[in-house]
Parts: structure tokens; sequence; C-alpha cells
């Protein structure tokens, strides 16, 4: 277990920066996530710290030592890749005893250690299959039987659950967890699903093009996301943005909305009258009744999910999405009013996106 | 509807055109082979009155004498050692050459790569004088290394663009995989790489000992001395000064010929797809 530093990680494809000075520090023993959209270098930084991929400027530094020109063996990390990556020749067993093996480690050690790690993936009856006799799950499982055998210092996760099914994957998930409960080694995750990074990690990384945009626990991220990008990011259905004008409304703080609809909006929020901002109204935020602001307009998709039904609105010439109980009344085409409470309203600047 | 989910249900006329072609494609094939396996039976008038049909009267003394004899078992060993050294060198070098192209990024592996192929475009009897030379000048004119390494290094191309499309089509993340676990290259090459490549190593190995066993042209010319012959300048020896003894050539062959039939069999089994079923996620 170890603590993992970096230090203004920067990395160039010739003269294409992809990721631009981030700068990071992991408690041990600490889960981590790092999301975002395709493309946001959360992988490309993942494998800088395992050593897979050369750093070109900055420093990685794991147990307060730094590990730049070290190979991912000396580092000691261990890393379950998204396809699993488990040689197909050797039995499972042979799979998660291989790096003991190279590093001449006694037989009976090995075993033994080996036997520990399918106890606690419950692959113990798997010990002597290979790789295609397994199904996706349990291939995983021996992936992170893999990764668990060594001890490693730090766990790197890179998408494993991104081919598994769905209902798979919540089972995963919880084993994730749970194993990380039992084993504490420090742990980073790297994921493009936010559901996947809210419910595992006690920290969330989140990268747009190589910057980090915020770093927080799940509920920092959700209650005050940073800025627009993070707003919009986090939470399913994602946020709702509208454009409009900071304004009074009978004296109390509002934004002016494009068909002239007032927002109320907080009264500590940082604004001045006539700026022009954004506002993030949360789908599940709206109110079927209460103080606030009444939102309404013609209802034009109605999506039940059981115990919540999502409806889609039009107002103010957008179109909001709302998150109501699924014995609502919504109907498609049907006028559809809800509150927003003026406390729940998320402010950003209009042209820097920085939460107000 | 059983058949259709194996195979596209076939029409008579069809079934009976692909067994006349087939069948004509295998005669192709069997007459020449049965005729030389029978052709040794006879005697050399026979076989010139009744090339193709059975012998009137069996003379099994061509295939005894030759069996009995030792030049047989002598140039049957010479050349089963210089195939063999030759598939081995030839596996050897050209499955670390290719692992080096398809793994390892450097400055001019393309041209390499390219210098290799263009190795594939020469037969070995265009370079026959300069390869003479050569060999002469390293001293190794009628040693079996005369023969082989000239066999190993015409070999190299085709076998090196096999391996090498073998090996970049492994999977990325397997090679990354092994990497943290804590292997460099050379620990890949030997506990991944070659484990996963039988079946290319097969189709290589029949290949060069194929090629090896049937080479004519390199070692009538690198080899003088009649002890280190290889079988297919020993069926010279039946040729006299005045008439070839054709049955016994015919017998030679058949006899000679029988190992490689054998060998491509019990390779041919190791010839199995989707040994990497399993690593990733199909």
């Amino acid at each position: 277990m170890a603590s993992v530093e970096l230090n203004d990680i920067r990395k160039n494809y010739g003269t294409l920066e992809v990721i631009h000075g981030v700068s990071l520090t992991i408690e041990d023993g600490e889960f981590i996530a790092l999301v975002g959209p395709s493309g946001c270098g959360k992988s490309t930084l993942l494998r800088m710290i395992a050593g897979l991929e050369e750093i070109t400027d900055g420093e990685v530094m794991i147990a307060g030592k730094v590990v730049n020109p070290l190979t991912p063996r000396e580092r000691n990390i261990a890393m379950v890749f998204q396809s699993y990556a488990l040689y197909p020749h050797m039995t499972v067993a042979e799979n998660m005893g291989f790096n003991l093996k190279l590093s001449g480690i006694a037989k009976p050690e090995i075993e033994r250690r080996v036997s520990e790690a399918a106890r606690m993936l419950a692959l113990t009856d798997l010990l002597d299959r290979k790789p295609s006799q397994l199904s996706g799950g349990q291939r995983q499982r021996v992936a992170m039987g893999r990764a668990i055998v060594r001890d490693p210092a730090v766990f790197l996760f890179d998408e494993p659950l991104s081919n598994l099914d769905a209902k798979l994957r919540v089972q995963m998930r919880t084993e994730i967890k749970s194993l990380h409960q039992k084993v504490g080694t420090t742990s980073i995750y790297v994921t493009h699903d936010q559901i996947e990074a809210m419910t595992l990690a006690d920290r969330i990384v989140v990268l747009n093009q190589g910057n980090i945009e915020q770093v927080g626990t799940p509920l920092e991220l959700y209650r005050q996301p940073a800025n627009l990008f993070v707003a919009g990011f986090i939470g399913s259905p994602a946020m709702n943005i509208l454009d409009g004008i900071v304004d009074a409304d009978n004296g109390q703080p509002a934004v002016r909305l494009g068909d002239g609809s007032a927002i109320r909006i907080a009264p500590q929020r940082k604004v001045r009258p006539g700026q022009p901002v954004k506002i993030g109204l949360r789908p599940e935020h709206f109110a079927p009744t209460g103080a606030g602001s009444i939102v309404s307009g013609r209802t034009l998709l109605v999506e039940p999910t059981g115990a919540q039904t999502h409806v889609l609105f039009e107002f103010a010439g957008s179109h909001v999405t709302a998150v109501v109980d699924g014995d609502h009344p919504a109907r498609h085409g049907a006028h559809f009013e809800a509150v927003a409470d003026g406390e729940k309203v998320y402010v950003f600047d209009g042209s820097t996106g920085v939460a107000l | 509807m059983t058949d259709t989910s194996t195979s596209i249900r076939m029409s008579a006329g069809t079934r009976i055109y692909l067994y006349v072609s087939l069948s004509l494609v295998a005669a192709l094939v069997l007459v020449p082979l049965v005729a030389t396996a029978l052709g040794g039976f006879k005697s050399l008038g026979e076989l010139r009155v009744n090339p193709f049909g059975l012998p009137r009267e069996w003379h099994w003394s061509n295939y005894l004498d030759i069996l009995f004899g030792d030049r047989y078992w002598r140039q049957m060993v010479n050349s089963l050692f210089i195939a063999v050294m030759t598939v081995f060198l030839t596996v050897v070098a050209s499955a670390m050459a290719a692992f080096t192209l398809a793994h390892v990024k450097f400055f001019g592996a393309n041209q390499l790569l390219n210098y290799f192929l263009i190795g594939l475009m020469f037969p070995a009897a265009t370079a026959i004088l300069p390869l003479f030379i050569r060999i002469r000048d390293l001293g190794l004119l009628d040693t079996y290394w005369g023969v082989i390494l000239p066999q190993v290094a015409f070999g190299l191309g085709m076998s090196i663009l096999l391996f090498r499309n073998y090996f970049r089509n492994l999977p990325e993340e397997l090679f990354q995989a092994a990497f943290v676990d804590g292997c460099g290259y050379i620990r890949f090459f030997w506990h991944i790489s070659l484990p996963l490549s039988r079946p290319i190593i097969a189709t290589v190995s029949i290949i060069s000992f194929v090629n090896s066993w049937n080479s004519y042209i390199v070692p009538l010319i690198m080899l003088n001395s009649e002890t280190k012959y290889p079988w297919p300048l020993g069926i010279m020896v039946y040729r006299g000064e005045f008439g070839t003894q054709w049955q016994l050539v015919l017998a030679f062959i058949t006899l000679t010929i029988l190992p490689t039939i054998i060998v491509f069999f019990l390779a041919q089994k190791h010839i199995i797809a989707g040994l990497t079923a399993g690593a990733v996620k199909g």
C-alpha cells in the first residue's frame, strides 16, 4: 500500500500535448476514480502511472519515491485491463501465479497465495480451467485475482467493466468495492461511466481534454460542481442548462430567461444584475409543489422507469428533463408544471462556465 | 433442416459436379504417386511397355535391396539432419526477427523488413555462383552447414513474413499485461508469444522441412563426397553410363517421400485455429 502523487504531469505526442500539467495527491488506501468523456486523457494518465506510457514531463511518485524511470514491475503496481488480457494458454492458477513465478517465488508459496486469492474471489473451483472456458464475469475475476496475488502498492483499473453486460456490471461493481474494503489497497479506477465512479470511489477526478476539471468526493461533485462541465457530466439524467441574464424578481435575485420567465436563485450567489449566466436545473430537483419558481411547458416525451418517470418538456425555448414520481400522470402533449427551488438552482458564469 | 445449420444444402447436380472435379484433382496428385510406387515393383523391361498398370510380376527385391543397403539409410540420415537443422534454425531465427519487427519500434525497422522480403524474389538457383564462392571462402564446401545455412537464408523471407503477421495479431493488451507482470521483451517472447504460436510454428516448419527435403540444387553444388549426399542426389547413383535403372529410381523415390508425408500428417494436427480464444472478448 502506498500513496500516489502526480506533479505537473504532461504528455506530448509529437507536438500535440494531450495531458496539460496534471497534479494530484492520492492518499494511502484511497479509491480514486478518473472519469471523463472519451479522449479526455484518463486512460493515458493511468498508463503513465502504470509505466506503460512514457511521461513527457513531470513526476509520478509512489510511496514518496519518484518512479518515472522504473518499469511497471519495479513500481509494484498491478493492472486490470478492459479486455482482461488473460494468457490463453495458461490455466487460471497459472495466470494468477505468473508474476510470482517470474519473480522466483517458491512453488508452495505461489500456491498458497493463489489459493488465498481464489478463495477471496470464489474462483477455487475454476483454478484448472483455461480462460476460454470461463464466462466474462469469471474472466474479470481472474484478472483481478492476478492483480491481488502480488500484493501491489497500487491497483490500476482500466475500464474493467466495460465488456460486461449491464447486470453483471452492477454485480462486479459491488465485488470490486467489497474487495477494496477487504484489502484496502490504493486504487485508481478509470471509467467513462459516472455511476460506476460515484458508487465506487472515495474521491472522483473529472478530466476534460487533458485537464483536471474538479476533484472531490462523489457528493461534493454532485452538490457543488465547480463548473458547467462537471455539472453536466455528473448526475443522470444530465443537468438542464439554460441561458439567461441576472435580474430581480419582486426584489428577489433571479435569472431572466430568453422567453421572459424568471427563475429565482439563492441570494448568496455572487452575481451582479445584467450579468449573462447559465443556470443549471437538476432533473430530480423539480418538485410538484412548494416554494420556488414555476417551470412549465408542453410534454414532449414520457419515459417511465418504474419508481420514477422522466418527463421531457418544452420550457423557455429549450428541452428540459424532469424526474417525477412514477405515479405522476404525465402524458405526451399535455401541460407539465413543476417548481424549481431557488436554493437548488446552479448558476454558472455565461462565458467561463465557472460556478458562481 | 439439420443440414442448413452446418452447410448450405446442395442439389444432386452440384454434388456430382463437386465429386467429379475433386476426384480429378485428387487423381492428378495420386496417379503419379501410385505409378511411382508400383513402378518400383517392376522390372526395367516391363516399365517400358507397361508404365501405369499393376506389375505382372512383383519384384520385391527392388525395395528390399534399397532397404537393406546402407546407402539408403545414410542418405536418409543426411537428408534428415539437413532438414531438421534447417527447420530449427529457420524457426528460431525468423521467429526472433519477426518478433522484433512486430513489437519493437526502431529506426529503419521497415527498411530492414523490406530487405528481408526482397529475399522472397530470388530462388536459390539464381544466386548459385556467388553462393558457391561465399561458401568456399567460408570453408564450408562439402559440409552439412554449407547446405543448411543457404537454405535457412533463403527461407527467412517467407518465414519472417508469416511470423510477423501472426505476432502482430496477438492482442496489444496481452503484451501490456505481461509487462506489468514483469516480463521484458525476451520473457514475453518465450512465455507468451511462442506458446501461442504453435499453428504458425507448425506452418513454417512444414514449409521449410519440405523445401529442404526436396532441395536438389544447393546440395548438388555444395557437396562432393557421396557419404554426405541427401537423397535427391542419391538417385543419380542409379544412372549408369549406358542406361538408367528406372525401377530402382522409382522404388527409391517412393521410400524417400514417405517420411515427408508422415511428417506432414503429424504436423497438420497442430495447425489448430482459435488458440487465442479467451484472451480477450472476441
